[in-house]
């Protein structure tokens, strides 16, 4: 998905861990993930460099879908969809 | 589900952060740990040491000490024992003290440790383990 249809998405889940140094939102990403059901979405903001490449790194040997990343001013917006 | 197996012999500040780190990234990836505190470790697993980081030093650069502090402080990176404390909440993590070095340090009973603690064990356990991990670390 492009940036601007990622911004447009309505996610399930959002999981705001900007903030929190690695692997803290790593860690809330999967702790949330309990909190959604097969096929729905979830969104995570992190100000950590790291979690920009862990997260989809993550979330695709778990089986899920990675949507894609959208870059802001200071953080992250990183979205995946639970398989 | 892959198994890590850590010797974690070292008992600094700054080798227990990137070994809690590193336990943090198991739990996410849902891996069963087995983490052996050896010598150095099982002293900072007391229970009168592990919560108080005046009792740690650094393995490096230990004069900078107070600016690795305040940095974790500033990062809102957590204090060594919370990561190894949250690995345990998240996957299947089994804490076992290595015997000889929990009675070199004093400790000779379980209650002695820290509560995230579960058996003191000999060198026997800790190689089996590691022969059978897919992953073996030891910091």
């Amino acid at each position: 998905m492009d940036s601007e249809e990622l911004r447009g998405m309505e996610v399930d889940e959002l999981v705001d861990a900007r903030g929190t140094a690695c692997p803290g939102p790593l860690l809330a990403a999967k702790k949330s993930l309990g909190k959604i059901d097969s096929g729905q979405t979830m969104e995570i903001l992190s100000s950590d460099e790291g979690t920009k490449r862990d997260v989809p790194k993550w979330a695709k040997k778990k089986g899920h879908e990675y949507l894609g990343t959208v870059e802001e001013s200071g953080y992250f917006r990183i979205f995946i969809r639970k398989k | 589900m892959a198994k890590m197996t850590m010797g974690l012999f070292s008992g600094s500040l700054d080798r227990l952060t990137a070994a809690g780190v590193v336990l943090g990234g198991a739990a996410a990836d849902d891996m069963d740990v087995d983490l052996f505190v050896l010598l150095q470790g099982a002293r900072a697993f007391k229970k009168e040491i592990a919560e108080d980081p005046d009792q740690l030093r650094l393995s490096e650069n230990d004069h900078l000490r107070e600016e690795f502090l305040e940095s974790l402080d500033r990062l809102n990176v957590s204090p060594w024992l919370e990561f190894f404390r949250q690995a345990k909440e998240l996957t299947n993590v089994t804490v076992h003290i290595c015997g000889l070095a929990g009675k070199i340090w004093g400790g000779e009973k379980l209650e002695d440790f820290v509560d995230i603690a579960d058996d003191i064990c000999g060198i026997g356990e800790y190689l089996t383990s590691a022969e059978e991990a897919d992953i073996h670390l030891f910091i």
